[in-house]
């Protein structure tokens, strides 16, 4: 009977792990727990680049997450426009995700001051971009050869915003909010040819694989998914969605752990038995 | 974190900063020539077996026992053959689906492959149907076996459809995966098939180790691709790149020594 | 033109982007750099237009489903297609801003985000079971990896830091430094592997990228 057990604890039904899982991670939302959320060097890092911009300084946010990403990335770079904005900082957003346009118009819904700022003077958004890294290489040295326009069809030296900007040495900062190896790109283009300092906004799946670039001083600052995004929202003093999260993350994780060590008693217990 | 001032200064000849960069690529191109030249003029390069390309006719006859089919996808890839980091993935995994379908042209045995990949269509069919015309089969080649769907969220509920319906009986993941990587993987071992990956996607290695039987990581998918088609080019520019990492090695040995001097010498040499 | 004469154009004019763009990063002549601009502007419009190729594809193979009446599938592709079509008739009706259009940002803003997030969502609890299914302590390695991943999970949720402060310290060397080396190994290695493809592409002998793909058996 009691080895029995131990097979079962080794052997649960991965339906039973995904219904518990799916409770546990309501339970927050109805009932928050409110956890502090400590704050990183990387994301630290990331917030005082984006406090080291002067007014009228030209900054880029690329977006190279879809809507599937908005849970990680979006508080982050909700967080960042509202530093950039506070910093008067001139915004230029562009995309190579086709569905880019979607994320930007969350970021203006979600960024109360984006009511105060003027559109083609203080922000712009140029929209969709092809090519992948030679998009990027092309947009280092001539952005007008990329866009002649901004996503509604004005024409770019219509925009007082882009007046002298053409390349990457007219750009304080560049974040990259992606959710695969978009941010090398920029690396590669702009940080190493041009020293352009660049920031990754990405989902947790990246935050490891990046860190060898944060760690050599070849990115300023890191945001890890959610966490970063909360401990943003923190430091910008204005808790959001990725605060809220981190209630269901700490379930979730739990869990998690919870399963593995379950998992773990059964194998040993059975383990000499074999 | 203020902007690197002075840089791309143009020297005489070369762009100040990188002048060790263009030393470091041209050893490394007359490296790879060298290599290559007597790779084809018969000298034998040997690439170890991969534990995961050994596998790969035990999944076909796991397959052709069970009379279920095989699944083969070469990943999200972002949906395009000329990304630099995803499209050499893509192609090495459609070079090893070439391998893989001719044994399953072999016992019988049918291959269904699905991508979101739209210029990789051409490609895949013909390395399918060539592969077919090589076993004397080509009457069995169906090209509706080369699934496509747009994008990445429908390429994966496709793949979970199909696993749930048709069960295979073995699952070859090659090439650039992104986050459908965990899901298609544990898909596939709640349906009980074998399963068999390769990529050089960092962020997905640990989940395909997780949840596949057999994993190529990172220079691997690479080289298995180039093992298995024996092309002199490949196999004497592998050589190459693993004299390469030697080098490398070294300097980093030598720099780690040099460290505990306090000089940056070999730092300033790096950066010239 | 025969086929082989074909392909050597192919490979002529691919060695000659491709030593333009490595002589336009290292020596920085003005002539060279106008012409490698030139070239990465065409491949951008080139690119831009392998979205009309994907969508040339998706209605081909998707169309030919539902021409055969393909069992199982022929109704899922032919749903494909209305919406393609609808979301591009929509678009165009408004070309300088769809967005203005109440049907075509109804049906980005509830199904499409919402489906999309939702697929993502699944990944969180196909990691849970394959994370319960995987971590074994079946030996010393399986087990420093297991121990490791539980402190990087407690470093990243913020109950890490309630249950003991040193936990995100611990989790954090793991991440922070632990991991670094292994990644920069990837990091040269997947360099290497690029430099390799590129130099094979530079001189025409990378099969795969003509369209030569084939294995051995």
């Amino acid at each position: 009977m009691s080895q029995s057990i131990w097979n079962k604890l080794q052997m649960i039904d991965r339906r039973i792990i995904y219904w518990i899982l799916f409770i546990i991670l309501m339970i927050p939302f109805i009932r928050p727990l409110g956890l502090p959320v400590s704050i990183t060097d990387q994301t630290k890092d990331l917030y005082n680049g984006l406090r080291s911009v002067k007014e009228g300084e030209a900054v880029v946010i690329n977006i190279s997450s879809g809507v599937s990403a908005w849970a990680e990335c979006l508080p982050s770079l909700v967080a960042s426009v509202k530093v950039l904005n506070q910093q008067k900082a001139k915004i230029i957003f562009w995309t190579s995700f086709v569905d880019g346009q979607l994320t930007y118009e969350a970021i203006i819904n979600k960024v109360p001051t984006m009511k105060d700022r003027v559109y083609g003077t203080d922000y712009v958004y140029l929209g969709y971009y092809a090519g992948a890294e030679t998009g990027v290489a092309q947009l280092a040295k001539d952005i007008r050869s990329v866009f002649t326009s901004d996503y509604k069809g004005t024409p770019i030296d219509q925009l007082p915003i882009m007046k002298n900007i053409n390349k990457a040495e007219d750009i304080k900062i560049v974040l990259s909010s992606d959710t695969g190896d978009v941010c090398d790109y920029y690396i590669r283009q702009w940080r190493v040819p041009f020293g352009t300092p660049v920031a990754e906004i990405g989902i947790a799946m990246n935050y490891s694989a990046y860190q060898p670039h944060y760690k050599a001083g070849i990115l300023f600052g890191l945001s890890n998914g959610s966490r970063g995004g909360a401990e943003l929202e923190k430091l910008v003093g204005e808790l959001g969605d990725a605060t809220t999260t981190m209630d269901a993350i700490n379930s979730s994780h739990l869990l998690v752990i919870a399963c593995i060590i379950l998992a773990n008693l059964g194998y040993l217990a059975t383990r000499g038995q074999k | 974190m203020d902007k690197k001032k002075g840089k791309g200064k143009k020297m005489a000849i070369i762009i100040s900063g990188r002048v060790t960069a263009f030393i470091f690529l041209v050893t490394c191109l007359v490296l790879f020539y060298i290599f290559m030249y007597m790779a084809k003029r018969g000298w034998k390069v040997s690439i170890r077996t991969f534990p995961a390309v050994a596998a790969i006719p035990e999944a076909i006859g796991r397959a052709a026992e069970m009379g279920k089919p095989i699944y083969y996808s070469t990943g999200y890839a972002m949906e395009t053959l000329s990304n630099p980091d995803q499209g050499p993935q893509t192609l090495a995994g459609i070079s090893i689906l070439g391998y893989v379908t001719k044994l399953a042209a072999r016992s019988g045995v049918k291959i269904y492959y699905y991508t979101c990949i739209p210029d990789s269509l051409p490609l895949v069919e013909e390395t399918m149907r060539n592969a077919y015309l090589e076993e004397g089969k080509p009457e069995d080649f169906d090209p509706d076996v080369i699934r496509f769907l747009s994008g990445q969220s429908p390429y994966l509920t496709a793949t979970l459809g199909f696993m749930q319906r048709e069960r295979p009986a073995a699952n070859i993941f090659m090439g650039g995966f992104y986050y459908e990587a965990v899901v298609m993987g544990e898909a596939g071992n709640t349906i009980g098939a074998m399963q068999i990956s390769g990529t050089a996607n960092t962020h997905q290695m640990p989940f395909f180790i997780a949840t596949c039987d057999y994993a190529m990581i990172s220079e691997e998918l690479y080289a298995a691709s180039a093992a298995i088609a024996q092309n002199p080019d490949i196999l004497g520019t592998i050589k190459g790149e693993d004299i390469m990492k030697l080098v490398i090695l070294a300097l980093i040995g030598i720099g780690f020594i040099i460290s505990f001097t306090g000089t940056t010498f070999l730092i300033d040499l790096l950066r010239m | 033109m025969s086929e082989v004469l074909r392909k050597e154009v192919v490979y002529l004019i691919t060695a000659i982007v491709a030593l333009t763009m490595i002589v336009d990063y290292f020596f920085g002549i003005q002539q060279i750099t106008d012409a490698a601009s030139m070239i990465r502007t065409w491949a951008v419009v080139i690119s831009a237009m392998a979205l009309a190729l994907g969508t040339v594809n998706l209605m081909r193979s998707h169309g030919n489903i539902v021409r055969k009446r393909v069992p199982g599938r022929w109704f899922y592709s032919g749903v494909l297609i209305f919406f393609f079509v609808l979301t591009t008739l929509l678009g165009l009706l408004n070309i300088n801003d769809p967005s203005s259009n109440p049907i075509y940002k109804w049906l980005f803003d509830y199904p499409y985000t919402s489906l999309g997030q939702t697929l993502y969502a699944i990944t969180g609890f196909y990691i849970a079971s394959a994370a319960y299914r995987a971590f074994r302590a079946r030996n010393i390695d399986a087990a420093l990896l297991l121990i490791a991943g539980i402190f990087v999970l407690l470093k990243n949720a913020p109950i890490g830091e309630v249950i003991w402060s040193q936990l995100p310290v611990i989790g954090g060397w793991f991440n922070d430094i632990g991991q670094v080396p292994a990644m920069r190994t990837f990091l040269i290695t997947a360099a290497f592997g690029l430099l390799t493809y590129g130099f094979r592409t530079l001189i025409g002998r990378e099969r795969g990228f003509y369209g030569e793909v084939g294995g051995g058996a």
